[in-house]
């Protein structure tokens, strides 16, 4: 066991260094690699190109780029290492790729470009998620590497660049190269810790289709004195449909959007799970969602609606006019068991039998139009328990295990594709603005992760505690 | 004899107006007016209004004997006023006039190709320009007529004091103020302007009050910043959702109030015999009704005339031209009341305050936006109505549509409130015209019978037989 300290250790001397892990994740948030602007395309081969290739290289993986099979979507980088072909092979990822920068929208740090540090927390664009949980598992390998001088398992590691815009193309670049991409397991890092206080494994992820909703009644605004009483206001409109999606208190009430009775499996792991996003985590609102559900269950084992935005008329200088039109981009986030397929015929059956059959669902902006997939490893699976093991063997405290995150990330790729099961272990806390401004990772419980991921590398590599599928 | 001279010198005024008119004189006027860009809502436009009273108004009404004195909003925020005065003789009638020289934003990238705010431009047998309906050409034609009596009768035989303002496309600042600090400068005994539509492009249209309107803003803010859609859906109240919900119980899908004290007193009989001869026609291209909609079991023109109407003037939630995967902190809507008289404008927002709380929506916050504009109505049968009647009968032959108020707001309440004096509106656009949007325009063979009713209504006015005070 002086070894696992060992590697550890060096894991956490690196981390500690300035010249170290911050140095790494200094510069690979200052590249602008956002996917959902297509002028980005460059900075997303750079990000693999000139810091990820570099880093694996030098760890003896073979490292290949894989350009997306879609037009304009961004590539897809697989490191492989393969020691023998006898041992077993895990699958590693991360995404090189963040949300939109906001810049103007930072109140905190130096903008989303510029790494920067305050206390304990470190603020930038694509900390959270993902640039510092797969700088993590790089770090945690290197250290594994350095200490027993082989890994003791065959490693692949893919980075793609393409999350945050729906992992187009994903799918099927990895089914065109399956035998490149396949392993025995998959375990990665992304998303945050339901309980800031403790680390859980994550085996599967809820859904997400988005759409718009719009109503183009006429031409252009008209007259509010002129007209008001005899034209149809599509804002009133669109809103009064957005009304019948949801209840007030935001439970569903679209017949087909239900994902059916959680399972007794699902309903007790989840059983005694409290979240706790942190000091600076949003109020959770006990009365909003689907009512007699705990808040674990709603986000982890329920179905929820959005309305990620909705305009009509002109917000900025509303003028005395009916407008012309309404729109709202709307969002179903989804758990395994929900007819995923029907979601817009669905509500589209819902809006006609309320009346509101002027009102059309059109695909969603390009820029936002990610559709993943809910997917699910069950908690009894054998890799499930091992990777519970390596994380008690760190911290001697059995995990908790959470049969899927609220957030949607490509699991399809590998339960449907590679057919493997996976497992991950988030790195973030839900306070962290990932995906809005003042995006940040804290300082203390990233050092704690890069144990936890030292932990189970070197345990994967390591007589008498290795996983044999 | 005398009478005899009276009808040839009326007619010979008429065909001088129509001459100024057919040689292109009235639209060189109206184009150069329309150029200077007098657009209220825009701070940084306030000396446009200056120079539009100063260089504009004030050279071309001094020189047929107005003496013109330009005075200072009591208001910072409001826009200067020009006042015109031409005394006769103080035993004559005094009519007291109005115009705006101020007009909503141009929005230049909006309208047509080709087509500018303001840069006048004949298109398809309109004349397009920003202002040009409202209200421009308006006064322009009322003061042109005054000026064509002048010179054939080489005095008015009445005293005229026009008032001009610069703010009435921001709910007219400081206007009552003004006009109850100076009532003796309005010391008058009938209002006669021109604004707003006629009810139908072909028939000459008077009314003698107004709608009221009332602007508010409704405000949801739930927290600070947006967070992940995955992380917090069904656990974070979704503001875009309930502020759907809390419009979506103001009127009910086909937009009839539900908020039983926006709802408007009974016509009277007198009221309803008036609307019932009235026909909308906004002429080509204006929308086409929504029969389902606004309070059922009415009219058309009892829904414009004769009730109130709530509209979304507009509404955002999130970022809708860049939405993101969050479940976004805030929404706003921006609202109006449209209301005949009779409504109470100060309950508005109390009833609507009990209202939302009553449905549990106690968080939305409410704020009045600005000076509401109080609804006004003279009786059709009145003296002054019917002289202006019988004069535009006889300049046109045709019958005059009579409204009891318009279904827009003016700023009436001032003229008919405060300086007590029965108003009389004559309008010479229609309701196609695109006010207050893109595209705006006047009809040509409007404005050309506008200038032949004026010449004749003000002929009228100093022949010596109008009703007494």
């Amino acid at each position: 066991m002086t070894s696992r300290q060992d590697a550890i250790a060096d894991a956490l001397m690196w981390f500690d260094d300035d010249a170290g892990y911050f140095e790494t994740l200094k510069q690979r948030v200052a590249v602008e690699t956002e996917s959902q602007e297509a002028s980005q395309l460059p900075e997303l081969y750079r990000y693999l190109e000139d810091f990820i290739r570099p880093d694996f290289e030098a760890m003896g993986y073979h490292v290949k780029v894989y350009d997306n099979p879609f037009e304009g979507q961004g590539p897809v980088l697989l490191a492989t290492r393969i020691e023998d072909p006898s041992l077993p092979t895990i699958l590693g990822y991360g995404h090189g790729d963040a949300v939109r920068g906001q810049a103007d929208k930072w109140t905190k740090g130096e903008g989303p470009w510029v790494l920067s540090r305050d206390g304990d927390k470190v603020y930038g664009r694509g900390t959270a998620d993902n640039k510092a949980q797969h700088t993590t598992h790089m770090g945690a390998i290197k250290s594994v590497l350095a200490t027993r001088g082989k890994l003791g398992f065959n490693s692949k590691f893919m980075v793609e660049t393409g999350e945050e815009n729906g992992s187009k193309g994903l799918k099927e670049l990895v089914a065109a190269h399956k035998d490149a991409f396949m392993a025995d397991a998959y375990f990665a890092s992304d998303g945050p810790r339901v309980n800031i206080a403790k680390p859980n494994l994550t085996l599967g992820n809820r859904g997400c289709l988005n759409f718009d909703l719009e109503i183009v009644a006429r031409d252009g605004g008209h007259h509010s004195g002129n007209w008001g009483g005899l034209l149809a206001n599509p804002g009133i409109m669109l809103a009064h449909a957005i009304s019948t999606i949801t209840d007030a208190n935001g439970k569903i009430q679209v017949d087909g959007w239900s994902p059916g009775p959680m399972s007794n499996s699902v309903r007790e792991a989840l059983n005694g799970v409290n979240r706790d996003g942190g000091a600076d985590a949003p109020t959770i609102d006990e009365n909003w969602g689907e009512p007699g559900l705990t808040s674990a269950e709603k986000v982890y084992a329920w179905n929820s609606f959005e309305v990620l935005s909705f305009v009509t008329g002109n917000p900025s200088n509303p003028v005395n006019a009916i407008p012309p039109r309404a729109r709202a981009n709307c969002q179903l986030r989804f758990v395994v068991g929900t007819d995923h397929e029907n979601i817009r015929s669905n509500l589209r059956k819902h809006l006609d039998a309320n009346g509101f059959d002027m009102i059309e669902i059109v695909d969603p902006p390009a820029g936002n139009d990610a559709v993943f997939l809910a997917a699910r490893t069950p908690p009894e699976h054998p890799w499930a328990e091992w990777m519970c093991t390596s994380v008690t063997r760190t911290t001697g405290e059995i995990p908790v295990m959470i049969p899927n995150s609220g957030g949607s990330i490509c699991n399809d790729v590998f339960q449907d594709v590679l057919g493997i099961p996976f497992v991950w272990m988030p790195l973030s806390y839900t306070g962290c603005s990932q995906h809005a401004p003042d995006e940040h990772i804290l300082w203390s419980l990233t050092r704690e992760g890069m144990e936890l991921v030292t932990g189970v590398y070197w345990d994967l590599g390591e007589e008498g505690t290795a996983w044999r599928p | 004899m005398a009478s005899m001279m009276s009808t040839a010198g009326r007619d010979t005024a008429i065909s001088a107006i129509e001459e100024y008119f057919d040689n292109g004189t009235f639209r060189e006027d109206l184009a150069r007016r329309v150029a200077i860009r007098t657009e209220s809502p825009e701070p940084d436009k306030r000396p446009e209004l200056y120079r539009y009273l100063e260089e504009e108004l004030t050279p071309y009404l001094s020189d047929f004997g107005f003496d013109c004195v330009i005075h200072e909003n009591p208001r910072p925020d409001g826009g200067p006023f020009l006042v015109a005065t031409r005394t006769e003789d103080p035993s004559l009638p005094t009519v007291m006039t109005y115009g705006h020289g101020d007009v909503v934003r141009g929005y230049d990238d909006q309208w047509q190709e080709g087509l500018s705010p303001w840069n006048m431009t004949e298109e398809n047998g309109r004349w397009y320009g920003r202002g040009t309906a409202d209200n421009k050409a308006q006064h322009t034609i009322n003061l042109a007529a005054i000026k064509a009596v002048l010179e054939q009768r080489g005095h008015l035989g009445f005293n005229v004091v026009a008032l001009i303002e610069t703010g009435e496309e921001c709910g007219s600042p400081g206007l009552k103020e003004f006009c109850a600090q100076n009532k003796d400068l309005f010391k008058a005994d009938v209002f006669i302007a021109s604004d707003g539509p006629r009810l139908r492009p072909e028939q000459p249209t008077i009314f003698m009050g107004s709608r009221g309107v009332f602007n508010f803003t409704m405000t949801l803010e739930l927290r600070g910043g947006g967070h992940h859609s995955g992380n917090w859906g069904g656990l974070l109240a979704n503001p875009g959702i309930i502020m759907a919900h809390a419009l979506a119980t103001i009127t009910d899908a086909r937009g009839k109030l539900l908020i039983e004290e926006w709802r408007p007193q009974p016509m009277t009989n007198s009221v309803r015999l008036a609307i019932s001869k009235l026909k909308i026609d906004g002429g080509e291209n204006s929308p086409d009704i929504d029969e389902d909609w606004g309070e059922p079991g009415l009219t058309s023109e009892e829904k414009v005339f004769g009730s109130n109407t709530f509209e979304v003037r507009s509404f955002v939630t999130g970022n809708p031209r860049n939405p993101v995967n969050a479940i976004p902190p805030k929404a706003v809507a921006h609202g109006h009341i449209r209301y005949v008289a009779g409504t109470d404008p100060m309950t508005f927002l109390p009833s609507l305050r009990k209202h939302l709380d009553a449905q549990g929506f106690n968080q939305i916050e409410l704020e009045a936006e600005r000076d509401y504009m109080n609804a006004t109505r003279l009786d059709p049968d009145h003296p002054w109505a019917q002289f202006s009647i019988k004069s535009i009968e006889k300049t046109t032959d045709q019958e005059v549509a009579v409204l009891p108020n318009l279904g827009g707001t003016l700023p009436n309440d001032v003229f008919a409130e405060v300086l007590e004096l029965p108003t009389i509106w004559v309008p010479h656009s229609y309701a196609g015209c695109s006010q207050h949007a893109p595209n705006e325009h006047v009809l040509p063979e409007i404005c050309r019978q506008g200038l032949q009713m004026m010449t004749g209504l003000w002929w009228d006015l100093g022949s010596g037989d109008t009703p007494k005070s």
